[in-house]
């Protein structure tokens, strides 16, 4: 029972860190960046190249990677998405190839084989007699830290305030002075960077793998859909229930169950409630 | 319909050239082609569904693979002659088209896409867990009866299904029904103002799709011998069926003809350089670019070339 309250608390960090950035952009315009896995894959390769193949120092590889993921997302936002023009579904593909393209650049570069990623922390803390790794902890906290730090900007700054101000209405944001597309790109590339780092604790929680994009996309997908808003609070939330809901079934029921309920749970919400869960909010 | 003499003459030079095509290429090449026939079905199906109203489905291999898993779980743990099985397979696929059918009702856009996706995910988990007697689990399958052997059996094959569901799809949308689907796509609202019922259309080209992915699926394990859930449900192969519609011109059914060769034909060519899934690299480069100049792909670049040719010659 405590081993799956630990268990869950620390999956649930780290989704809700996964989640954050795909949310950041849905809550921005209600644009699924369906590429936003290879935020997490790129960010992941480029801490191992930088941390394990030249052997700078962990925090400085987690740097380029969170740089990487911020450049990846401004580039994104000024190729893909502004030429669009807000047409959702060609964005989705253009997105989903892009992610598919970049799948088969890594593979060209660091080759086909998945790779283990030494913890960015090392150390093992028993609680209750659960092994708990200072890795996963400070994936946890890190989140924790991340997602309050992130609620405080977008409360309290101007730029932060301008993009509550885009999320609720794009022109009447434009008609108060604000330049939708300058923000909408702040947006793109802070979820580029976040998406980066969450790449990094989750390539450390699981392996570096060319397809590691698909997994945590359905993550953000499902946080996203259940919880129906684009607010940090509600990503928070959503994450543990989507978190928790995977522990228990995998101690409970079986391992291999483990997606079948997120995708039970996302094609159930979509289909009874479109709206998600809560409702929507802005930011 | 609007037909004209010129549309019997291309779809007859086609097939003439399908026919004549072994005696041209060598038999690596006709492989190649066999594949790209597959595509071809596997893209006009999904362009039913999606390239007309506007319902994207990211989820198409859930289809194919129903009708993929059925005829091999009915012939080779039940020993059904193949003949009852595939026609069996392509039933129960349009039942799974109900399925998928079921949250169109309901949503839209990116939602749908999104359901869909989860579908496919879904499928590719619970055929590992639910019964691995009968779907062989992780591994998948081998030793399914084959139909046809050797390349320019199989090249016949699937060339004269692909070209029965290419001429029948392209008949079927240049009819009424067709006109309807395309303004699904433009305006919901507007056709049931109309007085149409849009469920019913809707249901019609799920089905329609459903029917065509289940014959492709089916056919397809029964040409490969094996099947593998990796393989089928996986996001590269969504991928490349969209692309291949996305490139070639959705909604056209000429359009996922020449993007599925352009693609099979292009993946094959890079082969000697680049052996692995590197390929992709270039493969989805070019589709990316492409589809942000031209989102009508190919067939539109064609066509507008040859208007821009006629008015110069009117001049």
């Amino acid at each position: 029972m405590l081993q799956i309250l630990i268990q869950g608390m620390l999956l649930s960090g780290l989704y809700a860190l996964i989640a954050v950035g795909f949310t950041l952009i849905f809550s921005i315009g209600r644009i699924l960046n369906l590429g936003y896995g290879a935020y997490l894959m790129l960010g992941g390769y480029i801490y191992f190249w930088a941390s394990q193949s030249i052997g700078l120092p962990k925090l400085v590889a987690v740097g380029m990677a969170m740089i990487f993921g911020v450049l990846m997302g401004i580039m994104k936002f000024q190729l893909i998405v502004k030429p669009l023009k807000g047409n959702h579904v060609a964005i989705e593909i253009s997105t989903l190839i892009l992610a598919v393209v970049l799948q088969a650049g890594v593979v060209f570069v660091f080759g086909d084989s998945s790779k283990i990623l030494l913890p960015i922390v090392n150390g093992v803390v028993y609680v209750a007699d659960a092994p708990v790794t200072y890795n996963m902890l400070i994936a946890t906290v890190s989140s924790w830290v991340i997602l309050l730090s992130l609620y405080t900007f977008i409360r309290t700054t101007d730029i932060g305030r301008a993009m509550q101000a885009v999320s609720m209405d794009t022109k009447g944001a434009a008609i108060c002075g604000i330049e939708p597309d300058r923000v909408n790109m702040v947006t793109w590339a802070l979820s580029g960077g976040l998406g980066a780092l969450g790449g990094v604790f989750f390539a450390s929680y699981t392996q570096l793998a060319p397809s590691m994009w698909v997994g945590p996309l359905i993550i953000s997908v499902a946080v996203v859909i259940v919880g129906g808003i684009g607010s940090i609070i509600g990503t928070l939330i959503v994450a543990h229930i989507v978190g928790f809901m995977e522990v228990i079934v995998v101690s409970v029921f079986a391992p291999e169950l483990r997606g079948v309920f997120t995708m039970g749970l996302i094609i159930l919400v979509l289909v009874l409630r479109p709206q998600g869960l809560f409702g929507r909010e802005e930011l | 319909m609007g037909l004209r003499w010129y549309h019997f003459t291309a779809w007859g030079l086609f097939a003439i050239g399908l026919a004549l095509l072994p005696e041209i290429v060598s038999k690596g090449t006709l492989r190649t082609f066999i594949f790209a026939n597959y595509l071809v079905i596997f893209a006009i199906s999904w362009d039913l569904l999606s390239g007309r109203t506007g319902y994207i489905s990211f989820g198409h291999p859930f289809l194919i693979g129903i009708g993929a898993y059925t005829s091999a779980i009915l012939t080779k743990r039940f020993g059904i002659d193949v003949e009852l099985a595939i026609p069996i397979a392509v039933i129960v696929t349009m039942i799974g088209g109900l399925i998928v059918l079921l949250p169109a009702l309901r949503i839209r856009g990116s939602y749908f896409a999104l359901v869909t996706l989860a579908f496919m995910e879904l499928m590719y988990q619970l055929v590992q867990v639910i019964r691995p007697d009968l779907t062989g689990g992780t591994r998948g399958m081998s030793g399914i009866q084959t139909l046809t052997r050797g390349a320019v059996n199989g090249f016949y094959f699937s060339s004269f299904l692909m070209f029965v569901i290419a001429i029948s799809s392209w008949f079927l949308l240049r009819t009424r029904i067709g006109t309807a689907l395309t303004a699904i796509g433009l305006n919901e609202s507007a056709v049931e103002g109309s007085g149409l019922s849009v469920t019913k259309l809707k249901m019609f080209a799920f089905m329609a799709s459903a029917f065509v992915a289940g014959l492709g699926g089916a056919f397809y394990v029964h040409y490969l011998g094996s099947l593998a859930p990796r393989a089928l449900f996986d996001i590269n192969f969504v991928f490349t069926i969209i692309v291949a519609v996305l490139i070639g011109g959705a909604s056209t059914i000429i359009g996922p003809i020449i993007g599925a060769l352009f693609l099979t034909f292009l993946l094959e060519y890079l082969r000697p350089y680049l052996p692995g899934a590197e390929r992709y690299f270039i493969y989805g480069g070019i589709a990316l670019l492409l589809y942000m100049y031209q989102p009508k792909g190919i067939y539109a670049l064609i066509t507008s070339g040859w208007q821009m040719l006629q008015e110069k010659s009117v001049k």
